[in-house]
Order: structure tokens, then C-alpha cells, then sequence
């Protein structure tokens, strides 16, 4: 195992690096075979090359969770198995990975802390604030990028395993309320914050302009967003704005 | 706005490294606009407006769920820009430049992003011999060129966002009413609130997080009154 160490530490680092070619051809297929690579170096001559270009086929999934396909993958060639297995074993976990990373991360762990550093921000933490929300959340980044790893590496074909950890499942459960509550929160706070420096008739506008926008983005939320009715918004602002002296 | 030039860089530097956290590397969130906008505000010596301007667009960002191919504007050399702007501006008046360069940035981030994924799809396309062969070389050598071209292009958004916040005061400062000022400022916030809401939202769904949603929102509420 300690001979491994340091080309799963490799493949590790690697990892951070996973989108650094991100395309719609291959999506992160590229960056998953660079990230593979360090853990294949020890495969037959014969068996090598063919092993690193199926690493770098089509992949796509949370990228936090790619370990997991990486570390099985290249436990998979290492046990031999047939290459049209590996490749269905790749395809099988792009759509569970990409799902169970959006939910945890995307939809959880990083609404969560932004939520609870908005509220902390609005409450007048200021940068210390800040600072937390990385150190926190990158503890959480770090730790799962690695999970990922090892689990994919220990479980190779049977790594469906991993994915019903019970750690997994419990945290799915209790992001979801904890994010909801926490953003919940922070929108009073976070209003209160910055219409601290608006007159009275100002903040009666925010109210009209944020009550609308929402509406906006309920009832047509398929064609508005957030940047669009902010530049349409602004646009018109600024014209009233030079108009009205 | 007229910055000392070591300043400029510093600011150029930190939204290079903002917008290759965004995709490439290492996706450790210094691309949220609290954090690019916090440090910002750090390099020109004034925290609040960076801290402000990162809540700003933090709020917009919740509009995004990066998921897939999804197409999205990029907020975190746009929250430089905006708080370099800012930082030129008192008062509300920088708020609302801050913001309308900030959604410039953002939204020519957005395409910067959409082109480099096109052109990484070409480059790899025209690579796909060398791939297939299994030369790890090719491989690294493929893949680095990705995340030096998205250095590139962070680079250039984050230049692009400066130049914007150069000419945001001479060009509108001067022509922009106190109340003008007032109301753009109105216009992005508002929107901002808006879509910090409507995006959490979309996240929290009917089902049962919606009375987790509405809980914080009411425990939000009484917390702002009482703290009056």
C-alpha cells in the first residue's frame, strides 16, 4: 500500500486541476485521464497506453466526486478487468456522481456557508467572516475530494458501494434544511445591510423593485435571470437617472 | 479612476486567480464574490465597499446552479471590477457604478467562458490521434494548455472589467444626477435581493425544506427588527 501512497497523492493533486480543459467534446474526460495517469504508471508496457487513453475518453459528473471514477477506474485495470467493462463502469457513474455532488455541494454545503456568511457579513463579522467560509468550506472540499479517492481506489468495479456510505446519506439529508434554514436567514439581513445607506424614499423603492423582480423571476423564470433584469434595470435607471436632474 | 500601478496589478493578479477557480483550478471558492470581492477591497485599502459589493453579487450568484454544460455569467473578476469602481466612488453613487460594471464584466466573463470551451473542444478535437494512443505527454500537454488558455482569459476579463471601471466615473459620474446614482444602486440591489431569493428557491423546492426556507426567513425577519 505505501507504494501506492504517492501516486494517489499525485492523482490527488491532479484532481484540482480536473476542468483545467473543460470542453463539450469530452467535457472532463482530459482531466480525468491526466488525473489517472500517476495511479496506470505501474501497468505492463502493452497494457499502459490503452489504460491512459480510455482514461482520457468522454466523462462528466461533479467534480468534487471524480475521484471516485479515477480511483475505480484505475483499481479496475489493475485487476484486469475487460476494457468494454471499464468504459461501462465509467459511463454508469457519470450520472449518480454528477447528481450526488450537485445535491451535496451545489444545492447544500456551499449555499449553506454563503448563506451563514451573508447573515454573518450583514451582522457586521466583516472579513473574519469571510476568511471562515473558506477555511470551512475548503475542509469539507478537501476532505471529500479525497474520500473520493480512496474509495474508488479500494472499491474499483463494486464502487456503487461507496456511494450509499451512510456519512453520504446522513449529509444529504440534514444540507438540505440546514441550507434552506440558513439563506432563509440571511435575505432580511442581507436586505437590511444594504439599504443601510438609502434615504426613506429609496428603500421604499428597493422594496417595489426587489418585489417585482422576484415576481419576474417566479412567473418567467425560463427567460429572465438574475444578470439580465439587472442590466435591463440598471439601463433604465441610468436614463431616468440623467433625465431627472 | 486613477490607481497606483502596483496596485493594478495586484488587482489583475487576484482576478486571474478569481476567474481559473471558477472551472480550472483548484475550485477552492476564492471565485465567490464575497471572497474576490473581500480581497479586493483588502488590496485598495477599503474593506466595507469590497465586502458590500461581494454581498451584491454573491446575491445574483445564487441565480446559478453550475451544473453540467450550463451557461452562466462570471461574478468573481466582475466583483473586482465593480469594487475597483467603487472604491474611486463615495457613497451610493459608487455602489451603483460598482454594480453596472460589475454586470458588464460579468455577463462578457459569461461568453469568455463559452468561447474557451468551443475552442478547448476544437484543440482536442484535432488532437484526438494523439490521445487515442494512450501518450500521456499529448495527454498533459492538452490538458495544461486548457488552463493556461483559461489564465488567459481570466486575465483579459478581469483587464476588460478595469478599463470599464477607468471610464465608469469621468463618463457617468458626471452626468448622473444624486438621485440618478441613487436609483441605478436601487435597480442592481433590488435585483440582487430578488434573485438571491428566487434562486434559493428554485434550490429549496415544495417539498419539506420550503418550511425549513420559511422558518429562516422569519427567525431573519425578527433578528433585523430586533437589532433596529
Amino acid at each position: 500500500m505505501a507504494a501506492v501512497k504517492r501516486p494517489l497523492a499525485l492523482a490527488l493533486l491532479r484532481l484540482f486541476a480536473v476542468q483545467g480543459s473543460y470542453n463539450y467534446e469530452r467535457m472532463l474526460g482530459v482531466g480525468v485521464g491526466v488525473a489517472e495517469e500517476p495511479l496506470l504508471r505501474d501497468l505492463d508496457d502493452g497494457k499502459y497506453r490503452p489504460a491512459v487513453a480510455r482514461g482520457a475518453h468522454f466523462f462528466n459528473s461533479h467534480p468534487y466526486l471524480v475521484g471516485l471514477a479515477v480511483g475505480a477506474a484505475a483499481r479496475a485495470e489493475h485487476d484486469g478487468a475487460p476494457p468494454d467493462q471499464i468504459e461501462r463502469l465509467r459511463e454508469a457513474l457519470c450520472g449518480p456522481l454528477g447528481s450526488l455532488g450537485d445535491r451535496l455541494i451545489w444545492a447544500g454545503w456551499l449555499p449553506l456557508l454563503s448563506g451563514l456568511t451573508l447573515a454573518a457579513v450583514a451582522l457586521g463579522a466583516g472579513w473574519i467572516a469571510v476568511a471562515s467560509f473558506l477555511v470551512v468550506y475548503n475542509i469539507g472540499h478537501v476532505a471529500l475530494r479525497w474520500w473520493a479517492l480512496k474509495a474508488g481506489w479500494t472499491h474499483g468495479t463494486r464502487v456503487s458501494v461507496a456511494l450509499h456510505h451512510p456519512v453520504l446519506q446522513k449529509a444529504g439529508a440534514l444540507l438540505g434544511p440546514a441550507m434552506a434554514f440558513a439563506v432563509g436567514a440571511a435575505l432580511p439581513l442581507t436586505a437590511a445591510y444594504l439599504s443601510a445607506p438609502f434615504e426613506s424614499w429609496a428603500r421604499v423603492a428597493l422594496s417595489i423593485v426587489a418585489a417585482l423582480s422576484f415576481l419576474g423571476f417566479r412567473l418567467r423564470g425560463d427567460r429572465l435571470n438574475g444578470l439580465r433584469l439587472s442590466l435591463a434595470l440598471a439601463a433604465l435607471a441610468l436614463v431616468v437617472g440623467v433625465i431627472w436632474q | 479612476m486613477i490607481l497606483p500601478l502596483e496596485l493594478l496589478i495586484a488587482l489583475v493578479v487576484w482576478g486571474t486567480f478569481v476567474g481559473v477557480d471558477l472551472v480550472s483550478l483548484p475550485q477552492m471558492m476564492i471565485a465567490r464574490p464575497l471572497v474576490a470581492g473581500t480581497v479586493a477591497g483588502a488590496i485598495l485599502g477599503d474593506i466595507p465597499t469590497g465586502l458590500k459589493l461581494g454581498v451584491v453579487f454573491e446575491l445574483l450568484q445564487y441565480d446559478i446552479l453550475p451544473v453540467g454544460a450550463v451557461r452562466y455569467p462570471e461574478y468573481g473578476p466582475a466583483t473586482v471590477a465593480a469594487v475597483a469602481t467603487a472604491h474611486a466612488s463615495a457613497g451610493v453613487l459608487g455602489l451603483g457604478l460598482g454594480a453596472l460594471v460589475g454586470l458588464v464584466t460579468g455577463l462578457f466573463g459569461g461568453l469568455t467562458i463559452n468561447l474557451l470551451r468551443r475552442v478547448n473542444s476544437r484543440i482536442i478535437h484535432n488532437a484526438a490521434a494523439r490521445l487515442e494512443s494512450g501518450d500521456p505527454s499529448a495527454l498533459v500537454r492538452v490538458h495544461v494548455g486548457g488552463l493556461l488558455r483559461d489564465a488567459l482569459r481570466a486575465a483579459v476579463v478581469t483587464v476588460f472589467g478595469l478599463v470599464l471601471a477607468w471610464l465608469a466615473r469621468p463618463l457617468l459620474g458626471g452626468v448622473l444626477s444624486v438621485r440618478g446614482a441613487v436609483l441605478l444602486a436601487v435597480a442592481v440591489v433590488g435585483t440582487a435581493l430578488a434573485a438571491g431569493a428566487a434562486g434559493t428557491l428554485r434550490l429549496v423546492g415544495r417539498g419539506p425544506n420550503l418550511a425549513w426556507f420559511a422558518a429562516g426567513l422569519a427567525g431573519g425577519i425578527a433578528a433585523t427588527i430586533w437589532l433596529r
